[in-house]
């Protein structure tokens, strides 16, 4: 609008430029006082001191404004004069406040510049503290690791009485560990660290062992009791010792003897004491009863022993020890009885005769010898202490044996005049069978036993075959005969109800098979002479053809074997009429028969010869026939009845 | 240190007695190992369990001797009932005859042990219920009028083995509380642990004949 304003004006300007009033004019005229502010402002304000519009204030409007103006220009000169001279004033502050930062920021810049080394030797000091309180901690660590506490020190001194604590086990311990532990430094190049901690741990561990071993031996030899108590610290410092062999052995070696001690006092104590108020009975109260007071002696020796083992057990729990350590202790413990447990048995041993409780005891110590044998093992003294006193035993049952055999052939007795056995084979029979009887109360392994019994019947048997052999020396030969197939008859029968007795049997009825051969050809012969026909036996025997026919032989003519074979006749309608008497006197029926069976048997071998020969034409008999009617074989049934 | 299993105060000694195959072993196999062996061969001789087990507060060892029950042990067994603080006598309740020897064994149990040892008689086999030979009543009687203990017991299911045992014990613990068993007494049967801490050298007592002073 205003750029057409203008080009209003130019326009009119173009055609009233020559006129100003008009220019004037409009210029009034276009002016919009409504929309002007500043004259309408100028209006008002001029409206405030031009009262009263006459000339003269008409005329002095102008200067009245001027005037008005110029004093107003110099109020406001005035007033900025004030203000100029505060901003003055403020400037003089500020720059003040300038030169003074300027000053300081210098100075602050040389500070800095001078502190710049400060810092960083003050950087250097810290990481260089950083460093040393690290290795302070290292070094901590390490005497912690390294070195013992003093209280750890005083432990291991233990008290003035020579008591241990726990502590000192601690201590000894960490020690201990401290000791291996250098074996790592020495690897490192912490060397000479290492090897005079090892070397201060090394004195350390010395004097607490020997304080140790001073403790454990004087505790150890306390355990004298019935049953020792085993405390847990001692089962401790057995533990500890370990690592010194020699002390760990010293410490034993002491609780052996204490232990040693205290089962022989236990052992006399049973024997002369017995219970409370003497029940049970000491055990020597019954030393008239072999049997039993050995076996108690050795029941208390077995439990004993079982006890004892378990107390070194207990001792040794925490200990890595071998069965065979164990098997050494136990050795040395058990063998203070030895003595004492021998000396009664042998005593017992050497005064006994009787076969059969000797046997016995024999029997009891091979049993212990196994039971005890679980306990200790065959080299303590205890176990052989037992062998010994059974090989006593043993010889002295062979003893007693050998004995009784020589009694047997010392006073050898005529046999009875009924041929049957003598006492003295009965007793010893009783004997026997007493002695053999003990094995089965007995526990023994069947080996010894099969080796036992060969030797007790070789003891017994031999000599009673003598005995018999040499007392019917005396007597003829049937008469032998039936009296020692009559003794070993009564041998066989009690050997046949054992064990291990069939080569003895066999080797006696060998003896019964001679003498029974005695028999059959004596009966065999009895019957031929009777019935006359031994001559002609014997002269069949005996014949060769060169002599010519056999019946003309002289005594073997027809006649005479007729008449001799009518008796043998005779003889077959009885046959029992014609036996030796003192085959009746045999006790077994058995033999009895066997006898007549095998002595008909051999007769009837003889009659069939001299049939055969009989009927042989070339012995030119005229009628055999009429010599031998019977055939061999009807004679045999003949005989068998 | 912990109590460990050695720490126990008293050592009772037993003895298990009765005709072979009542189940002697068994009892003694099941009380000191829970369990039940059901083929047991017949005991050589003597054996012998132990076991820790706990009266009033007291830990108490149990060395328990099995015998033979076979008669040719019979010499052999005797020597081990002196001694004894406690007596087990078995019978099977499936085989009268077992009971009828009861009192033999009975005989050998009071001759052989001491006044103070605790008989304890035990019917065992319960479990066989329809084989039952003999009753509880009488048993029970019979044992009322020898002053024994009773409990009729199985060694196989375990029923009332534990108590058997454990019974016994408590009474010998008893007797030795009222005094009437003298603890210092050999051969009582019961061996005394004090539990107290010993002095480390113990002055009063002599050295023993060692004198290796090393
Ligand atoms: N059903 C049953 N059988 C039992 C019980 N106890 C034992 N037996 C059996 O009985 C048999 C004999 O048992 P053992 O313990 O050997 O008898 P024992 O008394 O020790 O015999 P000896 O050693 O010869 O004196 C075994 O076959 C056992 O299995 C039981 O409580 N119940
Ligand atoms: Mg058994």
């Amino acid at each position: 609008m205003t750029d057409r304003d203008g080009a209003t004006t130019t326009d009119s300007a173009s055609s009233s430029a020559a006129n100003p009033l008009s220019r004037k004019l409009n210029k009034i005229l276009e002016t919009r006082l409504d929309n002007d502010k500043e004259m309408l402002e100028s209006l008002k304000a001029l409206s405030t001191f031009f009262n009263e519009n006459s000339l003269r204030t008409r005329r002095n409007l102008r200067s009245d404004i001027e005037r008005r103006s110029l004093s107003i220009n110099e109020e406001f000169l005035q007033t900025f004069q004030g203000v100029k001279e505060q901003l003055d004033s403020v400037y003089a502050d500020v720059k003040a406040m300038n030169d003074c930062c300027q000053d300081m920021t210098s100075r602050l810049k040389a500070a800095k510049e001078q502190t710049h080394d400060l810092i960083s030797q003050t950087t250097k000091l810290h990481a260089e503290s950083q460093k040393v309180q690290m290795k302070l901690q290292v070094a901590d660590v390490f005497l912690d690791k390294f070195q013992l506490k003093p209280n750890e020190v005083k432990a291991l001194r233990g008290n003035r009485d020579g008591s241990l604590s726990q502590e000192f086990f601690n201590s000894l311990n960490k020690v201990k560990t401290i000791h291996n532990d250098c074996k790592i430094l020495l690897r490192t190049n912490q060397q000479t660290a290492g090897l005079e901690i090892m070397e201060a741990m090394a004195l350390h561990q010395e004097s607490a062992f020997e304080r140790l071993y001073r403790w454990t031996q004087n505790e150890c030899r306390t355990l004298t009791g019935d049953s020792p108590d085993i405390s847990p610290m001692l089962c401790q410092s057995m533990e500890a010792l370990q690592d010194r062999p020699v002390l760990f052995r010293y410490s034993l070696d002491e609780y052996g003897t204490a232990r040693r001690t205290a089962v022989v006092r236990g052992l006399i104590d049973a024997l002369t004491r017995g219970g409370p108020g003497g029940t049970p009975r000491p055990i020597e109260l019954h030393s008239h009863d072999p049997l039993r007071y050995v076996g108690d002696m050795l029941a208390w020796l077995h439990q004993a022993a079982a006890s004892e083992k378990e107390y070194v057990h207990s001792l040794l729990k925490k200990c890595a020890v071998t069965t065979e350590q164990v098997q050494d202790i136990l050795g040395h413990i058990t063998e203070g009885v030895c003595r004492p447990f021998k000396v009664r048995v042998e005593q017992v041993l050497v005064s006994e005769q009787d076969a059969v409780t000797l046997y016995k005891l024999n029997n009891l110590l091979k049993f212990y010898h196994n039971t005890i044998g679980q306990i200790v093992n065959k080299e303590a003294s205890l176990l052989t202490t037992i062998t010994e006193i059974q090989d006593l035993s043993h010889r002295m049952f062979f003893n007693s044996l050998n004995c009784h055999a020589n009694k047997l052939l010392d006073k050898v007795e005529l046999p009875p005049a009924d041929l049957s056995t003598p006492a003295a084979l009965s007793q010893t029979m009783q004997l026997l069978k007493d002695v053999l009887a003990c094995h089965d109360a007995s526990v023994v392994a069947i080996d010894d036993k099969k080796q036992d019994f060969k030797q007790i019947l070789s003891c017994i048997v031999d000599p009673l075959v003598q005995m018999c052999s040499v007392s019917a020396s005396r007597l003829n030969a049937i008469d032998m005969a039936c009296y020692m197939i009559n003794c070993i008859y009564i041998m066989q029968t009690t050997l046949s109800l054992y064990e291990f007795t069939d080569t003895r049997l066999e080797m006696l009825q060998a003896q019964v098979e001679a003498q029974l051969d005695t028999l059959v050809n004596e009966q065999a012969a009895m019957v031929l002479n009777r019935v006359g026909l031994a001559e002609a036996y014997k002269m069949v025997q005996a014949y060769q053809p060169k002599q010519g026919p056999l019946s003309s032989l002289q005594g073997m003519d027809a006649g005479t074997l007729k008449s001799a074979m009518m008796q043998f006749d005779s003889f077959l309608a009885n046959p029992d009429a014609l036996v030796l008497p003192q085959c009746s006197l045999i006790l077994s029926a058995r033999i009895r028969e066997s006898i007549k069976k095998r002595s008909m048997e051999l007769i009837n071998e003889s009659y069939r010869l001299l049939f055969d020969r009989i009927k042989n034409p070339a012995n030119e008999y005229k009628e055999p026939q009429g010599i031998v009617p019977r055939t061999p074989d009807q004679v045999m049934k003949l005989l068998q009845y | 240190m912990a109590a460990g299993p050695y720490n126990y105060s008293y050592i009772f000694k037993y003895i298990i007695i009765g005709d072979m195959g009542v189940g002697k072993s068994c009892l003694l196999h099941q009380f000191t190992e829970k369990k039940f062996m059901a083929d047991c061969p017949h005991t050589i001789g003597v054996e012998f369990g132990t076991r820790i087990i706990e009266v009033s507060g007291q830990k108490i060892k149990l060395q328990i001797w099995d015998t033979a029950g076979q008669e040719r042990f019979r010499a052999v067994t005797r020597s081990y009932y002196r001694g004894a603080a406690g007596a087990l006598m078995v019978y099977d309740i499936t085989r009268r005859s077992t009971y009828n020897h009861l009192s033999s064994w009975l005989t050998d149990a009071r001759n052989l042990t001491n006044p103070n040892t605790v008989i304890f008689l035990i019917g065992n086999k319960s479990d066989l219920e329809a084989q039952r030979d003999v009753t509880y009543e009488e048993a029970k009687q019979f044992a009322d009028e020898n002053g024994l203990m009773f409990l009729e017991c199985s060694a196989k299911t375990g029923d009332n083995v534990e108590d058997a045992f454990l019974d016994t014990a408590k009474k010998i613990y008893q007797n030795i509380q009222d005094g009437s068993l003298d603890l210092n007494a050999a051969e009582s049967g019961v061996q005394h642990k004090p539990a107290t801490p010993r002095n480390p050298i113990n002055t009063d007592q002599a050295p023993i004949d060692k004198g290796c002073a090393c």
